[in-house]
């Protein structure tokens, strides 16, 4: 009789309800908690989780506590590090580090100029690097394989390597010497948005080959069936592009835009190539010490100047650190999907 | 091509099985022409100005370079000069490449190991891993460019660890280093201690406690790795682990007969990934000796110096790329799909 009852309990109430509802005619209550608890696979099992998880938090201090004492640094006063009692949390908390940061950096002049930057390479690269792994994982053209490894190889070459010939390219700017005949003389390109969005357009810049990459591993994964559909009814190959596959492949999209973003809002390479401080004023320029924060001429100086970078660090990252608090499933989400095998 | 191609498979056949042929054939052009259209940006930039840059930074290795007052510039051939220079007259280039490349090949198998090690972790099932998950991959998004070189050359997290009064009492960065390095994870002389028992080589012991205090940089450098592990442990078919489990295999034999296989090309994209993204990162030791070279203005002619010098190392890491996949292929094993 009670096999006919206790399923609908079970369903009704969950598994820990089921204790608290007594059955005469099971076996007791401390019977049960012995066999389930007092077995040699039940300890094995919470030694592994209490290792699992002393290991996990232990690796995830690691991580935060670089970024938690950057925190309290960054509202420490010059007192503080003159005083051999504070460790982690101030006596003396002040904003001044902030604000020396904010108008004497010129913060957001840098934030302005490094948004539009970013934004505009991010989105660029995504939607490039869209086309060109679609194009090398759906197409069967000839040279399909040379040119993928001409993609891995522009993963492979140290961009540091380049960098001479990437200022002479750019400052003197000519095809075949075309422009040269038409106006006497080559373009300069240096501090104009042009070399990133060049590069951007090409697939080329920062990364792009790891983005060319993942996006081409994902569009194998997607089954040719579903363009085959839309091509049998009447469908062309870029109406099925826009129609079926961009919509199919969001996740995805946004992994790589996140990627792109944040890795070119903290680019200090091509910036630093491409841009002079007077002219674009970027975010690698504000990582100086403020004169008005007075952090030479005493004991601890240098970890109080050093406390300052980090806190231009902390702003530095805090747009990336809020659009990874909303976007951060996409990430593991997408490159789940993504399958990368083989 | 396409031409002789028809020409080859129009000579056996008959001529209504041609037509149909001709007509599945055209289709097939017309899909390839646009798989161009879509590589297009790609090829058109790549062969337009990225081919050009290359070959440009490579021709100047071989010049010495002489900027001009009208604003141009003149180059001057000289040769094998650069690269002799690099590694015959400056003093610390070569103990530098050496100690770097020796470092490259030690930390690649400790980064692979760590990270599949925490993917394998991360794709269990336990409460809250959503949220490891998201701690352990903060690195990815946070810690590279800008604020890795800001980390690297910082002495406040040293300092909040080891504590005031010695970074006060006027000590010199020797001492607040191996200050930090003292608090570290572990402390080094009970690991050696663990390890005397057991009659392993100090160096081996050495290689252990030099990684586990170096934790923190292994952490924000297997983000990447973890995350294509991950990818590639959700795509082995649960199907295989059940029926392993009916059989009555432990977890540990699961994972050295099913994971560890299934798992074995991913380990081969991560070890070239992990050896391409160490040395491209400008916290790399050679990296950062060589940017430095760049930006002197005491040698002569510093960027086409350190333009030979980023090509020799390159050209190092390049074999050491072929040499790890030459190895690693002959092991990896590869499912077959039908």
């Amino acid at each position: 009789m009670n096999a006919d009852v206790k399923p609908e309990k079970k369903i009704r109430f969950g598994k820990k309800k089921e204790f608290d509802v007594e059955f005469e005619d099971r076996t007791p209550f401390w019977e049960r908690v012995k066999t389930k608890y007092l077995s040699l696979y039940f300890l094995k099992n919470v030694v592994w989780a209490l290792f699992r998880y002393v290991l996990l938090i232990g690796i995830s201090y690691v991580i935060l506590y670089p970024f938690i004492a950057k925190v309290a640094g960054s509202f420490m006063s010059k007192e503080d590090f003159l005083d051999v009692t504070v460790k982690l949390i101030p006596k003396y908390p002040t904003l001044d580090t902030y604000l020396a940061i904010i108008t004497e950096n010129r913060y957001f002049e840098a934030f302005w100029n490094t948004l539009v930057i970013s934004l505009l390479c991010a989105v660029v690269q995504m939607v490039i690097t869209m086309c060109v792994g679609y194009g090398f994982a759906k197409f069967k053209f000839k040279g399909n394989t040379i040119l993928f490894f001409c993609v891995i190889f522009t993963m492979v070459v140290p961009h540091q390597a380049l960098r001479l010939a990437l200022f002479q390219k750019f400052r003197y700017f000519d095809f075949f010497g075309l422009i040269d005949m038409i106006t006497g003389d080559s373009l300069n390109l240096i501090n104009t948005y042009w070399p990133l969005a060049l590069l951007s357009f090409g697939g080329l810049a920062f990364k792009n080959g790891l983005y060319i990459f993942i996006m081409r591993q994902f569009f194998r994964g997607v089954p040719d069936e579903l363009e085959e559909a839309a091509y049998v009814d009447g469908s062309g190959v870029f109406k099925t592009f826009i129609r079926i596959i961009v919509p199919l492949s969001v996740p995805m999209l946004i992994t790589i835009f996140i990627f792109a973003f944040s890795w070119q809002w903290t680019d200090d390479f091509y910036t630093t190539v491409f841009f002079t401080r007077t002219s674009t004023y970027l975010m690698p320029n504000i990582v100086t010490v403020p004169a008005s924060l007075g952090a030479t001429g005493f004991e601890a100086a240098s970890v109080y100047s050093s406390a300052i970078v980090n806190t231009a660090a902390l702003m530095i990252i805090l747009p990336l650190v809020i659009m990874y608090c909303f976007c951060q499933k996409y990430i593991v989400q997408g490159i789940e999907r993504s399958g990368i095998v083989g | 091509m396409n031409s002789a191609v028809k020409t080859k498979e129009k000579a056996p056949m008959t001529k209504p099985v041609k037509q149909k042929k001709r007509k599945a054939k055209s289709l097939d052009r017309m899909k390839a022409r646009s798989g161009w259209f879509f590589v297009a940006p790609f090829v058109l930039i790549f062969f337009l100005i990225y081919v050009p840059i290359i070959i440009d930074s490579i021709t100047y290795s071989f010049h010495t370079i002489y900027p001009l007052s009208s604003g141009g510039f003149t180059l001057d051939y000289v040769g094998w000069e650069n690269y002799s220079d690099a590694l015959f007259v400056d003093p610390a280039f070569v103990s530098t490449l050496t100690s770097g490349v020796q470092q490259l090949v030690l930390e690649v198998p400790a980064i692979v190991v760590f990270s599949l090690f925490m993917a394998v972790l991360l794709n269990q099932k336990m409460v809250g891993r959503t949220l490891f998950r998201a701690i352990l991959f903060i690195p990815v998004i946070l810690s590279t460019g800008l604020i890795d070189d800001i980390d690297m050359n910082n002495r406040f997290n040293e300092y909040s660890e080891g504590g005031m009064s010695e970074a006060d009492g006027g000590g010199g960065p020797g001492e607040s280093v191996s200050n930090g390095a003292a608090n570290g994870i572990i402390s080094a002389v009970d690991l050696q201690g663990l390890f005397a028992t057991m009659k392993i080589g100090t160096g081996l012991v050495d290689y252990v406690v030099g990684i586990v205090n170096d934790v923190y940089n292994l952490v924000n450098r297997s983000g990447v790795q973890m995350l294509i592990f991950l990818s590639g442990l959700q795509s082995i078919s649960p199907a295989i682990y059940e029926s392993c489990t009916i059989d009555g295999a432990t977890a540990w034999e699961t994972f050295w007969k099913i994971t560890f296989p299934m798992i074995s090309p991913m380990i081969l994209v991560n070890a070239i990934y992990t050896v391409i993204d160490s040395f491209t990162a400008g916290s790399n030791q050679v990296m950062n000796y060589i940017a430095n070279v760049y930006e002197s203005s005491t040698v002569q002619n510093s960027n086409v110096l350190a333009t030979a010098m980023y090509w020799i190392y390159f050209s190092i890491v390049l074999l050491l790329i072929g040499g790890v996949a030459a190895l690693m292929s002959t092991y990896v094993f590869y499912q077959r799909r039908d």
